[in-house]
C-alpha cells in the first residue's frame, strides 16, 4: 500500500522543485509510472479478504478497482489541464498541479480505509482541493454559486453521518472493518434506529448522487476546469457508491424496510435526470445529468444489497468513471477551440474534426451502454437484480435505458453530424495530446471486456 | 451547384453557401476569361496581430503540450511511451498473466471434478447441512 502511497505523497515537493521546462513532463511521466505500479492491487492472493494489510489501510475486492482507478485518473487530469494552464504563471501551475495531487493522496487514502473515521475523514478532505479547484479555476462567474452548493450539500449530508459513527464508537468501541460485520449492534428505541440509519446513508446519497439530493452536481460539473469535472466524475461520485457499500453491513436489519423510499427515488431519478439530458442546450451538463443517471442505477442497486447487484454497481461504477472522463474530455475539446458549452455552436464536428468524431463515437456508444463493454454488463447485472427484487422496477429501469440511448445520440448527433455553422471559420486541429488522453481513457474500458473479472468484487 | 465552388466545403447544402458568397464575376473587365468567381460577401476580419493565433502557425508539429518545440516533443515521447507502452502494454500483460482471480476457475474445475466423482459412486451431490449435524451442542431445552 505504502509502495503507492510515498510516491504520491513525494510528486508534490517534486511539483514544487522541478524547474519549469520539465514540470509538465515530469508529473505527467511520474504520475504514469504510480498509476502502472498500482496494477500491483490486482493481484490479490485470492484466500483472504483483505490484502495488502498494514493497521490502517488495506484493499478488498471492493475497494480494489476504485483504488486503480483513482490512480490512473491523475495522469489523465494533468495531461487535460496542460493546454489551460499554458498561459498562467508557474506558481499557479504548480498550485494546481499539488491540488490534484493531493486529492489522489486523500482518495488512495479513503478507499483504503479500514476504520469508519478515517473514511470519514478522508471523505471530507476531498471537498477541500475540489472547492478551491472549482473556485478558482472556473471558467464562469456562476462557479462560486457552484462551489457553494457543492460545500454546503456534502457538509450537510455528512455532519449526521459523523454523529451517527461517534455514537456507534461509543457503543461498541471501535470502527474498524475487520471487526465490525461480527458485532451485535442493537438499539433499543426503535425511532432512534430509523434516524441513526438515516443519518448514516444521507452522506453518500448526497455524494452520489441520488435524485433529489442531486441540485450541486450538475453546477459543480459544469463550472469545475476540466480536471475538476474529470475527477468529480469519475471517482468523487463513486466514493459515495463505496461509502455506502460499506456502511450498508452495519445498517441491517431494519435496511429491509427503510431502504424502499431511497431505491424507488433513484430509480424515478434514472428517468428524469434522463429526460432533462434530452432537453439540454449545455453540453457539460447534458454529461453532468447523464452521471446522476447512471449513479441513480448504481444507488437503487447498493441499497437492495444483493451479491449480484454489488458487482453490478461496482463494473458500473468502473465504467462509467471511464466513459464519463472521456466525454468531459471530448466536451472540454470543444469548449477550447469554441470557447462556448452550447451544443448548437459547435455542430458537424466530423467534417471538421473526423478523429475526435472518432472517440466520440466510441465514447457515445460506450454511454448508451453498448455490448460488451462494461457499461452493459453493469447496467444489466443491476436490472436483472432489480427484478429480482421486484418485477416493476423493469418498467423504470428499461424506460431509463431507453432514455439513456436517447440522449446519448441526441448528443453525438448533434455534435458530430449536420451541417457545420457558418461561425466555425478556423477550428484547430485535434492535439496529439488530446489524441493520448482519450486513447488512456477508452482503451483501458475496451481491455476491461476481455478480462471483467477484476471489477466483479465479491461474487463469481 | 455553384455552391460546388465555394471555399466553404463541398458538402453545405445551397441554403448555407448563399449567405455569404456572390454568383457573378468579380474577375477584371479586361481579363478574356470571364468566370463566374466567387468570392465572400464578408472579408476576413483583419486583426493585425491582436487575434488568437493557432499555435499551429508558429509550429507546424505542435503536440498541444508546450509552445517550446523541443519541450513539445519531449513531453509527447514521454506521455505515449509511458502511457501506452508502459502503462496499457506492460500494465496489461501483468493483468493477463495474474493466476486466477478469486479462484473462480479453480471453483469451476473442483465442482466438475466433485461431481464425476460422486455421481460415479452413486452418492449424493452435495450434503443438506453444511456443518456436521453431530458435532452440534444445542443447550437443553429445559427451564433453568
Amino acid at each position: 500500500m505504502l509502495k503507492i502511497l510515498l510516491p504520491s505523497i513525494l510528486l508534490l515537493p517534486s511539483t514544487w522543485l522541478i524547474s519549469p521546462k520539465y514540470l509538465w513532463t515530469t508529473t505527467l511521466s511520474y504520475s504514469l509510472l504510480i498509476a502502472s505500479a498500482s496494477l500491483m492491487w490486482l493481484a490479490a492472493p485470492a484466500e483472504t479478504g483483505w490484502s495488502f494489510l498494514n493497521c490502517l489501510m488495506a484493499s478488498d475486492p471492493i475497494s480494489t478497482p476504485l483504488l486503480v482507478l483513482t490512480c490512473w485518473l491523475l495522469p489523465l487530469m494533468i495531461l487535460a489541464s496542460q493546454n489551460h494552464l499554458m498561459l498562467e504563471p508557474t506558481n499557479r501551475q504548480r498550485t494546481f498541479i499539488s491540488l490534484l495531487i493531493s486529492l489522489q493522496i486523500f482518495l488512495i487514502l479513503a478507499f483504503s480505509a479500514t476504520e469508519l473515521i478515517m473514511f470519514y475523514i478522508m471523505f471530507e478532505a476531498t471537498l477541500i482541493p475540489t472547492l478551491i479547484i472549482i473556485t478558482r479555476w472556473g471558467n464562469q462567474m456562476e462557479r462560486l454559486n457552484a462551489g457553494t452548493y457543492f460545500l454546503f450539500y456534502t457538509l450537510a449530508g455528512s455532519l449526521p453521518l459523523l454523529i451517527a459513527l461517534l455514537l456507534l464508537q461509543n457503543s461498541t468501541g471501535t470502527l474498524s472493518f475487520f471487526t465490525i460485520p461480527y458485532l451485535p449492534l442493537t438499539c433499543s428505541d426503535p425511532w432512534a434506529h430509523k434516524i441513526w440509519w438515516t443519518a448514516c446513508l444521507l452522506a453518500f446519497l448526497v455524494k452520489m448522487p441520488l435524485y433529489g439530493a442531486h441540485l450541486w452536481l450538475p453546477k459543480a460539473h459544469v463550472e469545475a476546469p476540466i480536471a475538476g469535472s474529470m475527477v468529480l466524475a469519475a471517482v468523487l461520485l463513486k466514493l459515495g457508491g463505496y461509502g455506502m457499500m460499506r456502511i450498508l453491513i452495519i445498517l441491517d436489519p431494519i435496511s429491509k424496510e427503510l431502504s424502499y423510499p431511497f431505491i424507488i427515488l433513484a430509480l424515478w431519478g434514472v428517468i428524469m435526470t434522463g429526460s432533462i439530458c434530452l432537453r439540454q442546450t449545455d453540453l457539460k451538463a447534458l454529461i453532468a445529468y447523464s452521471s446522476v443517471s447512471h449513479m441513480g442505477l448504481v444507488a437503487a442497486a447498493i441499497l437492495i444489497q444483493t451479491p449480484w447487484a454489488f458487482t453490478g454497481a461496482l463494473i458500473l461504477m468502473i465504467a462509467h468513471g471511464l466513459t464519463s472522463s472521456a466525454l468531459f474530455c471530448l466536451a472540454n475539446t470543444n469548449y477550447e477551440r469554441t470557447h462556448s458549452r452550447t451544443m448548437l455552436l459547435a455542430r458537424g464536428l466530423q467534417t471538421l474534426l473526423p478523429l475526435t468524431a472518432v472517440w466520440w463515437f466510441i465514447a457515445t456508444l460506450a454511454n448508451l451502454a453498448l455490448p460488451p463493454l462494461p457499461n452493459l454488463m453493469g447496467e444489466l447485472m443491476i436490472i436483472t437484480s432489480l427484478f429480482k427484487w421486484s418485477m416493476w422496477t423493469l418498467i423504470l429501469t428499461g424506460l431509463g435505458t431507453l432514455i439513456t440511448a436517447g440522449y446519448s445520440l441526441y448528443m453525438f448527433l448533434t455534435t458530430q453530424h449536420g451541417p457545420i455553422p457558418n461561425h466555425l471559420i478556423s477550428i484547430n486541429p485535434p492535439h496529439s495530446r488530446e489524441h493520448l488522453l482519450l486513447t488512456l481513457h477508452l482503451l483501458p474500458l475496451l481491455l476491461l471486456i476481455l478480462k471483467p473479472e477484476l471489477l466483479w468484487g465479491w461474487s463469481a | 451547384m455553384l455552391s460546388r465552388l465555394s471555399r466553404l466545403g463541398l458538402a453545405l447544402p445551397r441554403s448555407v453557401s448563399v449567405l455569404s458568397t456572390r454568383f457573378v464575376s468579380q474577375s477584371k473587365a479586361d481579363s478574356a476569361i470571364s468566370s463566374t468567381a466567387v468570392t465572400e460577401l464578408y472579408e476576413p476580419v483583419n486583426q493585425s496581430g491582436h487575434g488568437e493565433v493557432s499555435p499551429f502557425a508558429k509550429n507546424p508539429d505542435f503536440h498541444g503540450f508546450s509552445t517550446n518545440p523541443e519541450e513539445d516533443v519531449r513531453n509527447m515521447k514521454m506521455g505515449f511511451f509511458l502511457g501506452i507502452s508502459v502503462a496499457l502494454v506492460i500494465g496489461g500483460t501483468f493483468i493477463h498473466y495474474l493466476p486466477d482471480h478469486g479462484m473462480r476457475k479453480w471453483a469451476r474445475r473442483e465442482a466438475e471434478r466433485l461431481i464425476l466423482l460422486r455421481e460415479k459412486d452413486g452418492l449424493p451431490l452435495i450434503e443438506e447441512n453444511y456443518y456436521d449435524v453431530s458435532k452440534i451442542i444445542l443447550p437443553s431445552s429445559n427451564e433453568d
